[in-house]
């Protein structure tokens, strides 16, 4: 093989290309979701990396398929550590708090309220930092891997601070919250011993947000007119109809700015040499989800079980990089390989990216 | 199909040939050519001037497809072999199977894996759900009193604290169950000035009384609403929701999120009308025993059935249909039996002023 493999490569006109078939993942799907069943949901780690090792291993970068080494039983582990953490909490704060209005009175009760809440900010944004890392760390690419070997916990308290930030100016700082958590994130992310640089700002995706902002907080005010003089004397009245067109419109809006983001986010990311680009268009998007949503109804609901391949397809399907990539120097990744895998992003039920 | 055999049995017969295949050593990201041999027990792999040896049995499966073969070691971060399809059968036969299910299932086979778990998870629905009833019954008294005054304490500042009304709510707890309310391990009862109709048990002995339960019935009919709480008390209900909480509910929760939560909340209300009816049953015989006339009792289950929904909704939420009830109590009604009111007029009258301060 090539001392140096480039990006594109001449063989393939992507550097990125999935190659699954969506025969192949129902088979895996659907045996997924019948052990997952039958073991009280047990099975769901084992079906996550059986899922992954699939879409991984048909994911090509330049010329050699990535692969999944991460395993069911570790994310389960990591998952139930977690859980009994959090359950144990939950009950601590289902018991405790009422017993706390009733002893001390309620300024009490929401006080330690708000710092729960503040905690819950600080755990999320602890979930997506060791979500990421756990997923560097078991990707490899010709026998690499990435990883981390910060813990996240300072990235915690920053994110409480970004989303009070952005919570407390009518959510308008969320772009800006939103990009400076997603440098914070990826600046402390290798793949061996290239770090990732993101320097994203929210200068690409501020005008989009407006816009669904915009949309939210005026649609919110039209609808309560319309309804207001349709139903004089009784606010309460709502209007499916209504309803509908205006979730629609601030969906439609917020997908603008999530086309914005994806674009910036990888845009502004690089490592090593590598630079990417992420191609999709708003209409790409729009396609996606009226398929999402179109297949949801059709299949009442069994198309969620390969919506991991079709929402990895598509980002596969549109992301692209350049450069080159100097496979000597391209050595074993020193981070420290992580224990709770992502047990925090399971247990708190948070999405992928 | 003779033709086919006897290839088969040339190519075996013939001397392995070392097959080409691409080494990543999980050092750098440099692919290696190598030539691959099964011996014995481990694979050989070399290029010119360089060979090594791996045990099988540190090989793993990573991924197969009809292009390539690709294993892992479990012992080298990022090593693979990466061997292209068709790899002969005698090299095929040494390298470890595909994994598919996990390693448990592959084993076994998918359909007798369905079989053996789905009888697993069918006796632990099972045992979740009958064991509180059983276990219940063995919880020390002292511990379950111990988180109950831990959560509860003295009721805090919403307690009712008329003195006299407070005596009266105890005498009217001793005349349904002589004795209940007596003793370190004996009923705790308190009325909160809380505007909603409903009385309720808590964990360790505790029953508060709502104020609306007190000032909008007579001692008669709290009577019976409070001798329906002593018998959940007594029965352990408390205990047995708890521990059915604690154990089948947290695991459900734990790994099936919001569908579970549904599934779970009519387990646990089929649960607790089975224990209302025994509960009501007790009360009814305490009543009887008393002396306590049921038919006031029977006139409050009736009112509230009729009451509009907002008024009776919390109470009807996790207790029976309010008019079976009434007939229940109302049955209990012995004609030649002569009734005495549970409370004197003083009692009643320093009841029903409990939460004036």
């Amino acid at each position: 093989m090539d001392d140096v493999a480039s990006a594109p490569a001449a063989e393939h006109s992507r550097a990125i290309e999935f190659t699954g078939d969506m025969r192949d993942y129902v088979r895996i799907a659907a045996t997924n979701a019948l052990l997952t069943l039958f073991t009280l949901f047990i099975y769901r780690s084992w079906a996550k990396a059986r899922s992954r090792r699939y879409l991984w291993s048909n994911t090509r970068f330049i010329d050699d398929e990535l692969q999944w080494t991460g395993t069911g039983k570790e994310m389960f582990i990591g998952f139930l550590f977690v859980a009994l953490f959090l359950g144990a909490l939950g009950l601590a704060i289902n018991i405790g708090l009422p017993a706390l209005a009733i002893r001390e009175g309620p300024a009490i009760a929401f006080l330690v309220l708000i710092g729960i809440y503040m905690f819950g900010m600080f755990l999320y944004g602890l979930a997506r930092f060791r979500g990421l890392r756990y997923r560097l760390s078991r990707t490899t690419w010709r026998g690499i891997r990435g990883g981390s070997d910060d813990g996240g916990w300072r990235y915690g308290v920053k994110a409480i601070g970004y989303y009070l930030a952005a919570f407390f100016v009518g959510g308008l700082l969320y772009p800006w919250a939103q990009s400076k958590l997603w440098n914070e994130r990826w600046n402390k992310m290798s793949f061996g011993p290239e770090r990732f640089e993101a320097n994203m700002t929210s200068d690409d995706t501020r005008g989009a947000f407006f816009l669904f902002w915009f949309s939210l907080v005026i649609g919110s005010l039209v609808l309560g007119a319309i309804i207001g003089v349709m139903h004089p004397g009784n606010p309460n009245e709502s209007s499916p109809f209504l309803s509908l067109i205006f979730y629609a419109a601030v969906g439609l809006a917020y997908l603008r700015f999530v086309t914005a983001y994806y674009q910036a986010a990888a845009q502004w990311t690089r490592v090593g040499d590598l630079e990417f680009r992420f191609t999709a268009e708003y209409k790409d998007w729009l396609k996606f989800y009226a398929t999402t949503v179109g297949l949801a109804i059709i299949t009442l609901g069994l198309a969620m079980f390969i919506y991991d391949f079709r929402r990895w397809r598509f980002v596969i399907g549109h992301l692209e990089a350049y450069g080159t990539v100097d496979v000597d120097a391209l050595t074993q990744s020193r981070t420290a390989v992580p224990r709770d895998a992502e047990g925090f992003l399971d247990a708190l039920d948070i999405g992928a990216f | 199909m003779r033709k086919d055999s006897w290839t088969r049995w040339i190519s075996a017969r013939s001397d392995p040939v070392p097959q080409k295949g691409s080494l990543f050593d999980g050092v750098s990201a440099r692919a290696h050519e190598v030539l691959v041999e099964g011996i014995d027990a481990s694979l050989r792999l070399h290029s010119a001037g360089w060979s090594d040896e791996v045990p099988i049995s540190k090989l793993r499966s990573l991924a197969r497809d009809a292009k390539r073969l690709r294993v892992g070691r479990s012992d080298v971060d990022g090593w693979s072999l990466v061997l292209d399809q068709p790899v002969a059968d005698d090299l095929l036969a040494l390298l470890p199977a595909e994994q598919r299910y996990g390693r448990w299932i592959d084993r076994i086979g998918l359909l007798p894996a369905l079989g053996v778990l789905g009888a697993v998870t069918a006796s632990v629905v099972i045992i979740g759900y009958t064991a509180p009833q059983w276990i219940a019954p063995h919880v020390p008294f002292s511990w379950e009193r111990r988180l109950g005054s831990a959560t509860v304490g003295d009721f805090g500042p919403r307690r009712c604290r008329g003195a006299q009304g407070e005596e009266a709510l105890n005498a009217l707890v001793e005349k349904v169950a002589p004795g209940a309310a007596k003793g370190p391990d004996g009923i705790r009862i308190a009325a909160l000035d809380v505007p909603i109709f409903n009385a309720a048990a808590l964990p360790g002995g505790y029953i508060v009384v709502l104020k609306p339960a007190i000032t909008e019935t007579n001692p008669d009919a709290l009577a019976g609403v409070i001798a329906h709480e002593v018998a959940h008390v007594r029965r352990r209900h408390v205990t047995k929701a708890l521990i059915r909480e604690l154990g089948i509910g947290a695991l459900i929760r734990l790994f099936a999120g919001d569908v579970g939560a549904n599934a779970e909340q009519l387990l646990d209300l089929s649960y607790s009308r089975a224990d209302e009816a025994q509960a009501d049953a007790d009360a009814m015989d305490m009543l009887r025993r008393a002396n306590i006339d049921p038919r006031p009792t029977a006139a409050l289950f009736r009112r509230l059935a009729t009451q509009s929904p907002d008024f009776s909704a919390e109470f009807l939420q996790s207790h029976p249909l309010s008019s079976t009830r009434a007939r229940g109590f109302a049955a209990t009604f012995d004609p030649k039996a002569h009734y005495i009111p549970v409370l004197s007029g003083a009692q009643a009258n320093a009841l029903s002023k409990i939460c004036l301060k």
